[in-house]
């Protein structure tokens, strides 16, 4: 009962995120939305980790589970890729590999640059006392 | 034997099972034989696919459960929530730093994808197509569609990338020299969205966390940039 109780809290702030996502003017995907939901009302307390903890954890790790149907989608258009097959995986790898370095790269600059003016920040106030 | 093979699979039961079956068989065999190139994802789908194709079952049976399963992607996508909640201290020390990774990383991926198809000399549409194929399926798919782009591209496009990036991180983040957890996870989210973090969730609670919020960040990036493509 427990678990089903978490499974329905779950889907409750999914299909809330739906409506959401319906009603909006742009396109963002209900899913994106429901986190945001989840994240806030974790936040202001409304909900408990613990209220949907075992759900979470059983979601998150079968996550990749949950994709093989999405990836067994793409057979339906193996004709389209296969006239550009060889571009279509040079670019997927090339840009993914790419944009992983400049991500994590940026990340590590950024956070480097910001420990740095903290410390110097606090040099400065160790003088000034 | 076309129409008994038909009768046996048109159940949603037949999908699910499949699945559940073949994923279990490769996740033991990556335990046993400890190789990264035995992604079970990926080699899921291989078999899948192959085992649809070898004994004729129509596709529309296998997604009679099969959709069953993917309808679990919202929750999937919506709990790593309480990840990005467990992590809260992290992330408020590194806002900025996440921040700009996610604006660098939506650039490089969306210019890289432009440049590499003008080189290949790609149409409009195979070109726009390509361009969200970093982020999340159903952003990827509406920015697609807005730009004129071939929809169902864009779909293997997404499903590819992030088996490259849930297949490759490991290698990358040694590769690339990448220490910090923070900056693995959130460069593996922002290049190969949800497939990737699968990866970045077995890493660590931070890479998992960090790649999670690198989903939602750079899906609301590559939205904003693509409204100046048009």
């Amino acid at each position: 009962m427990k678990i089903l109780l978490q499974i329905g809290i779950v889907f409750l702030v999914c299909l809330v995120g739906e409506w959401i996502s319906a009603v909006l003017p742009f396109a963002f995907p209900g899913s994106v939305i429901a986190m945001i939901l989840l994240f806030l009302l974790l936040l202001c307390k409304v909900l408990k980790v613990e209220h949907i903890e075992q759900k979470a954890s059983f979601v998150l790790n079968n996550m990749a589970f949950f994709f093989i149907p999405a990836g067994v989608g793409m057979m339906e258009y193996f004709d389209v890729l296969g006239t550009y097959l060889v571009p279509f995986l040079v670019i997927c790898t090339v840009s993914t590999v790419l944009t992983f370095a400049v991500t994590a790269w940026t990340v590590t600059g950024v956070m480097r640059l910001q420990t740095w003016i903290l410390s110097r920040k606090e040099k400065q106030n160790g003088k000034l006392d | 034997m076309e129409n008994w093979i038909d009768i046996l699979t048109k159940t949603p039961l037949f999908g699910i099972t499949l699945t559940i079956f073949v994923y279990a068989f490769f996740v033991w065999l990556q335990k046993k034989l400890r190789s990264p190139l035995l992604n079970p994802l990926m080699w899921t789908v291989a078999a899948v696919i192959s085992i649809l194709l070898l004994c004729r079952v129509p596709l529309e049976n296998y997604e009679l459960g099969g959709d069953i399963i993917g309808m679990f992607l919202s929750p999937a996508t919506a709990v790593l929530a309480v990840s990005i909640y467990n992590q809260l201290a992290t992330l408020k020390k590194n806002l900025i730093p996440v921040v700009a990774g996610c604006l660098a990383g939506a650039v490089t991926s969306i210019g890289s994808v432009i440049v590499m198809s003008k080189l290949f000399g790609l149409d409009k549409a195979m070109q726009n197509a390509l361009t969200p194929k970093s982020v999340t399926t159903p952003i990827a798919m509406a920015v697609s569609e807005q730009l004129g782009g071939i929809v169902p591209i864009t779909v293997a496009a997404v499903v590819v990338t992030g088996i490259i990036g849930c297949v490759a991180a490991p290698l990358m983040i040694r590769v690339f020299f990448v220490k910090e957890p923070v900056a693995a996870g959130v460069a593996i989210g922002a290049c190969s969205h949800a497939l990737g973090t699968t990866k970045a969730i077995e890493l660590s609670e931070t890479h998992g966390a960090m790649s999670g919020i690198a989903i939602g960040l750079s899906g609301i990036i590559t939205v904003l940039i693509c409204l100046f493509l048009q």
